[in-house]
């Protein structure tokens, strides 16, 4: 059987022979864990969050690349068993912890007795990571703080994750104040950046992520910062404190609320389904039956997408980038309500197909000048767990649940030498 | 007498004594020959404490996220986002497609601990400077490519960016009311994967500290998305799709964002037991709190839009500042809604160091994020913001590689290495005299005196 591939690029034009081989060679290779070591299996965690997934996912990134994890529970459980979709849950436990607690052990100290703090504190003493999200203040007053753990361990890694920090003004002021995800984005200005106000109310209100956008980010900077302390730790034999501020999680990574407010003095206005950065066409367009996603750069590709739209009429007025800012709504409203006029008499895939067979057409072009627009289908989220590609990749695993088979993701990736993995998830 | 725990804090995360500190990732050198934000942003995390980043960008015009400016307007002739994600990395250009500058590659990543590219899959290959040929005279390397579909597997030459990474995993269709897609804002799906790539570097790096042995990685932007969402074990559970719910969020009840009756929103999302009994107290409607008793059951859709609806009409009734005043008091999360302005005015981020205000040689006095995360004895630190296209060329390739002038100059006439087209983005702000800066021109802080010694 002849293997058909087309790519997008000149770059690869004539080597694509030579690049088979190397993925033949790159499956084998990243292919399984098995049999391969883990990065981190020196390393000992204990992650003491409570209701908090920002904790939950640093302690899973880092039990993905072989750390020791365990994961201290209040009598009863850690509440975030019960933070679920709608309520579902397997056998008591909710789908979010089902998916953090892979790798982990789960071990139940009540830190309010005497016994339980002695059992933690020879735990600690242990530890190269200790990730709490108790709030500030909490864990000092019971004894088991960074000032007291770190006297008889000397190189933990304290990684605090709260609302606002462990320092500064705000941090002391609001230390009793709860945090959930959503407050969190709310906080980070994810909501007044999403959502059309142009919508009848309530459509109007600012929006929030639809994912745990802040808990996850927060998890994220909270591994790495883990990580670089630990590499410190590795050279020095010190350890040290680590926050993370789940509150502003967002903002400092991505920076672009600071540097935008900065530059232009005001707040960036909310556009609904047009981009800041990007002139229009970019984003998720509704279509026959759901949407696609275009993404036209650059003016060549503007001009390819209304060459396969057959709307060429519109170049005239539309040809540059600069036409196309979205600084003016209502210029560009224009433009919108006839592509999606056109929009309108397709399918997804006959859309993604045009736009494919254009692309191939177009990487085979001497000149380069016939533009790449990308239109891609938008799946459905069935769709996207009968991909073929994330089967081939093994990006779902399937675990048993006290009998019941449940698909959770995978690690996310693929490396020769230390893949991360997934072990088990629920250990008690 | 006990310190208090808060000037304890404050005292070992005090901004003042940031530079006399040490780095933790001192001595390692980082080559990053991506673009825009996925790969380069793996970089400047790394740059951020204490790694020698190396950004390598193609001759002339550069990275082309150089020209991202947001609604086309420029800040002194640069990109603010494109130097958000480069800050304090060392700036050269290289042709990759040129036998020449294949070979100054190599030479780089034969002195080098960490390649990060993020080209689409196979491109790196086709010019000889993946991973197979780099690891044949560097076996230390960690080599990380970032592509958004991996590197094998049916669709791994397509290409990919935020956008289409969000529609591939499916995220794009969780945001917003049922029958309408907002992406998520501020190039969230690549920021994530970026910082998830950094955690795969840090876990590699700390095993080739132990063992001497480096790596390939293949990071996935897409499967970094599908890793943090819940939609694919709902179906498995329930056979039902969850897809998006608006201000809702379906793991919490009651959950969502209200308005204020001084026309402010707030957010509210009640997580746990003692939360939920904290706001019924707050509300004064402890009389619920038999009705729903059960957190799974509260989180039943009837009850979940039950009780929004109560917390809705409570909330119209009071203004922002009572809420959180109520919140605070009682202990339920709540909290304002900020928009950039607010973001940058906040004064805690700035006592935190998360706003940082820096004073740039080239850029003048600006405000920038600072380190992702707050280190109290390595603290990440922002040393320069981004340089136009090039501007290390002679300081890298004199120091590291110990190429002279001439030798620069040759392959400047090929036009293997070069510099800045006259764009805003790519060239130094109109004020500043580039041919003053002895980095630029000569490649060394002492500048001629150097040279001619």
């Amino acid at each position: 059987m002849s293997k058909k591939v087309e790519t997008f690029s000149h770059h690869l034009r004539g080597k694509v022979g030579y690049l088979l081989r190397l993925e033949e060679n790159l499956k084998t290779i990243l292919g399984s864990p098995e049999g391969k070591p883990e990065a981190l299996c020196d390393v000992f965690v204990i992650e003491a969050s409570y209701a908090d997934f920002a904790g939950a996912f640093a302690a899973s990134l880092l039990g993905e690349f072989g750390a020791e994890v365990v994961k201290i529970e209040p009598p009863g459980g850690d509440p975030a068993r019960k933070i679920t979709p709608w309520g579902v849950n397997v056998k008591g436990y909710g789908i979010p912890y089902l998916i953090e607690s892979r790798n982990k052990q789960i071990v139940e100290l009540n830190l309010k007795s005497r016994e339980g703090l002695e059992k933690f504190k020879k735990l600690a003493a242990k530890a190269d990571v200790l990730i709490e999200t108790y709030g500030p203040g909490v864990f000092d007053s019971l004894g088991i703080g960074y000032r007291q753990l770190s006297e008889f361990n000397p190189g933990l890694i304290y990684v605090a994750i709260s609302p606002y920090g462990h320092y500064s003004s705000r941090a002391k002021e609001f230390s009793k104040m709860p945090s959930t995800d959503l407050t969190a984005q709310a906080e980070s200005g994810f909501p007044s950046l999403i959502g059309d106000p142009a919508e009848p109310e309530p459509y109007n209100y600012p929006l929030k992520a639809g994912i745990w956008a802040a808990w996850y980010m927060s998890g994220a900077l909270a591994a790495a910062g883990a990580l670089i302390a630990l590499y410190y730790k590795r050279t020095t034999g010190e350890g040290q404190m680590v926050d993370i501020a789940t509150h502003d999680a967002l903002p400092v990574c991505n920076g672009w609320p600071i540097v935008s407010a900065f530059t232009s003095g005001k707040p960036r206005d909310r556009l609904g389904m047009h981009d800041w950065l990007f002139p229009y066409p970019y984003g998720y367009f509704k279509c026959k039956d759901g949407y696609v996603t275009i993404v036209t750069m650059r003016n060549e590709d503007f001009r390819a997408l209304l060459k396969i739209l057959g709307r060429w009429d519109l170049e005239d007025d539309w040809k540059y980038v600069t036409d196309r800012l979205t600084d003016d709504l209502d210029r560009i409203n224009v433009l919108a309500r006839e592509l999606e006029k056109e929009l309108q008499k397709y399918t997804r895939d006959e859309l993604a197909k045009k736009a494919w067979e254009w692309n191939i057409k177009s990487a085979r072009d001497r000149l380069r000048a016939r533009g790449f627009p990308f239109v891609i289908k938008g799946p459905t989220f069935k769709e996207v767990l009968e991909e073929n590609h994330w089967k081939q990749r093994g990006t779902f695993m399937k675990v048993n649940i006290n009998g019941k088979e449940v698909i959770v993701p995978a690690p996310f990736s693929r490396c020769t030498e230390t893949p991360p993995r997934l072990k088990w998830t629920l250990r008690e | 007498m006990k310190e208090d725990y808060f000037s304890f804090t404050q005292r070992i995360f005090s901004r003042d004594t940031v530079f006399e500190k040490p780095e933790a990732l001192n001595g390692i050198r980082v080559l990053d020959i991506g673009g825009f934000v996925y790969g380069p942003h793996i970089g400047k995390v790394l740059a951020q404490f204490g790694a020698e980043v190396i950004k390598i960008e193609p001759p002339f015009d550069g990275d082309a996220y150089r020209m991202g400016f947001i609604h086309g307007r420029a800040w002194k002739y640069s990109s603010p986002l494109f130097q958000c994600v480069n800050t304090g990395k060392y700036f050269v250009t290289i042709d990759f497609r040129k036998p020449e500058g294949k070979e100054l590659f190599m030479k780089l990543a034969q002195i080098s601990d960490i390649v990060i590219e993020n080209f689409r899959a196979g491109i790196v290959d086709a010019w000889g400077i993946g991973y197979s040929e780099v690891s044949k005279i560097n076996p230390r390397i960690i080599y990380i490519s970032c592509s958004g579909y991996g590197q094998f597997g049916p669709l791994k030459f397509f290409p990919s960016q935020d956008l289409i990474a969000q529609t591939a995993s499916g995220i794009a269709f969780k945001t917003g009311f049922p029958g309408k897609a907002y992406k998520l804002p501020d190039a969230y799906g690549d920021h994530l994967p970026a910082m998830c790539g950094a955690v795969a570097v840090l876990a590699a790096l700390l095993y080739r500290k132990r063992t001497g042995r480096g790596q390939y990685i293949d990071l996935s932007q897409a499967e970094c998305l599908i890793r943090i969402m819940h939609d694919f074990t709902y179906i498995s559970v329930t056979g039902k799709e969850l897809s998006n719910t608006g201000n809702v969020d379906p793991t919490m009840s009651p959950s969502g964002i209200f308005k204020t009756c001084d026309g402010k929103f707030v957010a509210l999302a009640i997580a746990t037991d003692e939360q939920f009994t904290a706001l019924l107290k707050a509300m004064g409607r402890t009389d619920l709190a038999t009705e729903f008793e059960s957190t799974f059951d509260r989180l039943k859709p009837d009850s979940l839009m039950k009780l929004n609806e109560i917390v809705e009409g409570w909330v119209k009734t009071k203004t922002e500042r009572e809420i959180i005043k109520l919140g605070m008091e009682y202990r339920f999360p709540v909290a304002r809604l900020l928009d950039d302005v607010g973001i940058l005015d906040d004064e805690w981020r700035r006592e935190r160091g998360s706003v940082v205000e820096v004073d740039d040689e080239m850029y003048g006095k600006a405000v920038f994020p600072g380190p992702v995360a707050m280190l109290h004895k390595t603290p990440g630190r922002i040393k320069w913001l981004a340089r136009p296209v090039g501007y290390h060329n002679r300081y890298v390739f004199k120091n590291l590689l110990g190429l002279s002038e001439e030798e620069i100059k040759k392959l400047e006439k090929k036009r293997v290495i070069g510099y800045w087209d006259n764009v805003p983005g790519c060239a130094p702000p109109s004020y500043y005299n580039i041919e003053k800066d002895p980095i630029f021109k000569h490649g060394s802080v002492g500048g001629k005196d150097e040279q001619e010694s």
